[in-house]
């Protein structure tokens, strides 16, 4: 119906309104609207509507509000902190004391989670005091604190890799399961850095201190169970073949509401602020996602996806190739475009370009989201830059910058990794049940 | 907060709507949890839970885009923005929320039209529960309606602000800052320390 220009013509079209800083949910609807009236005729327009309702009426996308939820009733019960002062107990031992506190807090706290940005804020409010009473190198401490936080995305439940398994037909618990591996070797990698970074300067890891007794380490361990227990919960129902993520996630509100009981943190204002929160996202995600699916229906009958990959068979690219060019894509497209929302837009033309030239789309899915990781702390405009040094409100951008570039250069070494070597990210979800 | 009067004026209808849709996910959670188990243990299954899960992330999402809105966090992409001109702020705000109406009055529409083929077509879902399709479209159809309504006044109040006072369209329908984000963060009691349990969030 289309050719490769018409598509490429279309995506400047769609650039150019969301340049214009109009909403990316109208920027993408306009787009297809003008697709559908051009090519296409006033029926398929008219058709928004039936669309929409399927899209929304959906069970698997519900999964979305119910982990956004769970996240927001844990983090306002209080866990969040009591995990932090419970995780740095045992981690300060490590070369780099407290830093290491950070990477595994931002890992722990995007497994119940699933929020870069929610993620950077909290632990860098929590975080950032503690720090500079013990003079740690602030630049790590930031680095730290910025690259940490991305690891949100990956590790499950991911809103991310939900979105990707809906627009894409990919099973969700495969994917979950996909990210485990990277995201925690990810994790071991940036604490490696710290400890190599401070085992040849030890003055970066600030003066250190005593550690609390034993029995007291002890006690406070037993704030990290609950966490442990809903990630279990979450996850093990869905590697088991139990439930589906909405349900997993269903189980595991259930579960952080009685925490949340536990912790005395329970009540309706409690809840009404967590429900408002839960709405608000909830909304400006879907609002992108409708717009999408919209988006991906009229991409499917005009036949972009085919025209794509002739393209790509025609100029003769390699899969190798391919996978570079989308790297280069990505982290270009990263520094103007929102990561979620840069995202769900390509995701109905790219995928089907790669799985044609034979990438598992789960493998994708985690390549996709390691693209957004990166972007969101590569300068000059990752978010996460941003956050961290709002919530430290002052002194130059420049020091969350080169406190992060040593995690970028570990992140971009790990994507050449999975992609030399898929099984990092194909093992575990091929070992799944059900 | 509130500079917008629109917003002022709409913001404890919307918000009651906004919170209200929650409690309904609340209550599905509750449901599926029930379903899961009993399924797992007893070997009893409701039937059609999912088929509501469906029905009620639609409402969230039809009450839950004006509750959004009046908090400005429906994305917009503001690294061009910040890179044009100041002059050329006013026009491109006004054009984000006309063009916003405009996409709200027809996706109303649109819905509306959907709701009323499925009451003529007595349409059902296909489904154990054969739930009259008609019952959550109405839901979700009203949802729509105020987001519509809401976006549309916004358009035009916009409109009036860029041809009277243009000065001040940047404060009421620019997008949001970092700084806004974090302060939301940081609206968390349970993690600013000292904080009371149950704090209002604002």
């Amino acid at each position: 119906m289309i050719d490769f220009a018409g598509a490429v013509a279309g995506f400047a079209i769609m650039l150019g309104f969301l340049f214009l800083g109009l909403h990316v949910a109208t920027a993408l609807f306009l787009v297809s609207a003008i697709g559908a009236v051009a090519y296409l005729g006033m029926p398929t327009l008219l058709a928004f509507g039936n669309n929409t309702w399927g899209v929304l009426n959906d069970f698997i996308l519900t999964a979305i509000p119910l982990f956004i939820l769970l996240g927001e009733i844990l983090m306002r019960s209080g866990v969040t902190e009591r995990m932090y002062v419970a995780l740095s107990d045992w981690l300060n031992r490590l070369p780099g004391g407290l830093l290491h506190t950070n990477i595994g807090a931002s890992a722990l706290f995007a497994a119940v989670s699933g929020s870069s940005v929610a993620t950077a804020a909290t632990i860098g409010t929590v975080a950032l005091p503690a720090f500079r009473s013990r003079h740690y190198n602030e630049r790590l401490v930031l680095g730290s604190i910025a690259s940490g936080a991305t690891l949100g995305i990956l590790i499950p439940p991911s809103i991310n890799l939900i979105i990707y398994g809906a627009m894409t037909n990919t099973s969700i618990g495969k994917l979950f399961a996909a990210g485990i591996i990277p995201g925690l070797t990810l994790a071991g990698l940036f604490m490696a850095i710290i400890a190599a970074a401070c085992l040849l300067h030890p003055s970066w890891a600030g003066t250190g201190e005593e550690p609390a007794s034993l029995r007291e380490r002890l006690r406070r361990l037993g704030d990290l169970l609950p966490l442990v227990f809903i990630f279990g919960v979450v996850m093990g129902s869905i590697y088991f073949g139990w439930a589906t993520p909405t349900e997993a996630a269903s189980l595991g509100v259930i579960a952080s509401l009685v925490l949340a009981a536990y912790y005395r943190h329970l009540s309706f204002s409690m809840l009404n602020a967590a429900l408002e929160s839960t709405v608000r996202i909830t909304a400006m995600i879907l609002f992108i996602i409708l717009a999408a699916f919209y988006l991906n229906f009229i991409i499917g009958i005009l036949g972009i996806p085919q025209a794509m990959t002739d393209f790509v068979a025609k100029v003769g690219a390699t899969p190798m190739q391919t996978i570079f060019l989308l790297m280069v894509f990505y982290l270009i497209l990263g520094c103007f475009l929102e990561t979620l929302s840069m995202m769900i837009a390509t995701i109905p033309v790219v995928v089907p370009v790669v799985v044609h030239l034979g990438f598992d789309p789960v493998w994708f899915g985690i390549f996709l989201v390691l693209m957004m990781e990166m972007a969101l702390f590569t300068p000059p405009m990752g978010m996460n830059l941003y956050v961290v040094q709002g919530v430290r409100g002052g002194g130059p951008l420049r020091d969350v910058v080169i406190g992060t570039l040593p995690f970028l250069l570990v992140m971009v070494v790990f994507v050449f990794a999975i992609i030399a070597f898929p099984g990092i990210v194909l093992w575990l979800p091929g070992r799944m049940l059900g | 907060m509130d500079d917008n009067p629109i917003i002022r004026l709409a913001r404890p209808l919307v918000r009651v709507g906004a919170v209200a849709s929650g409690y309904g996910l609340l209550v599905l959670s509750f449901l599926v949890g029930f379903e899961v188990i009993s399924r797992k243990l007893f070997d009893f299954s409701l039937q059609g839970v999912d088929e509501i899960g469906g029905y009620v992330l639609a409402v969230v999402v039809a009450f839950g885009l004006s509750f959004t809105l009046i908090n400005r966090a429906h994305t917009r992409i503001d690294v061009v923005l910040g890179w044009l001109p100041k002059s050329f702020h006013p026009v491109l705000h006004f054009t984000a929320f006309a063009s916003l109406g405009g996409f709200a009055v027809f996706m109303a529409w649109r819905a509306i039209t959907t709701l009323g083929e499925s009451i003529e077509y007595k349409s059902i879902a296909s489904t154990p529960l054969q739930t009259p399709l008609w019952i959550p479209q109405s839901l979700w159809v009203l949802g729509l309606v105020i987001f519509a309504a809401l976006s549309a006044a916004l358009a035009l109040h916009a409109g009036y602000l860029l041809i009277r006072r243009p000065a001040d369209i940047a404060g009421q329908y620019g997008p949001r800052t970092v700084k806004d984000e974090i302060e939301e963060e940081y609206a968390v009691p349970a993690r600013r320390p000292g904080a009371e349990p149950g704090d209002p969030v604002r």
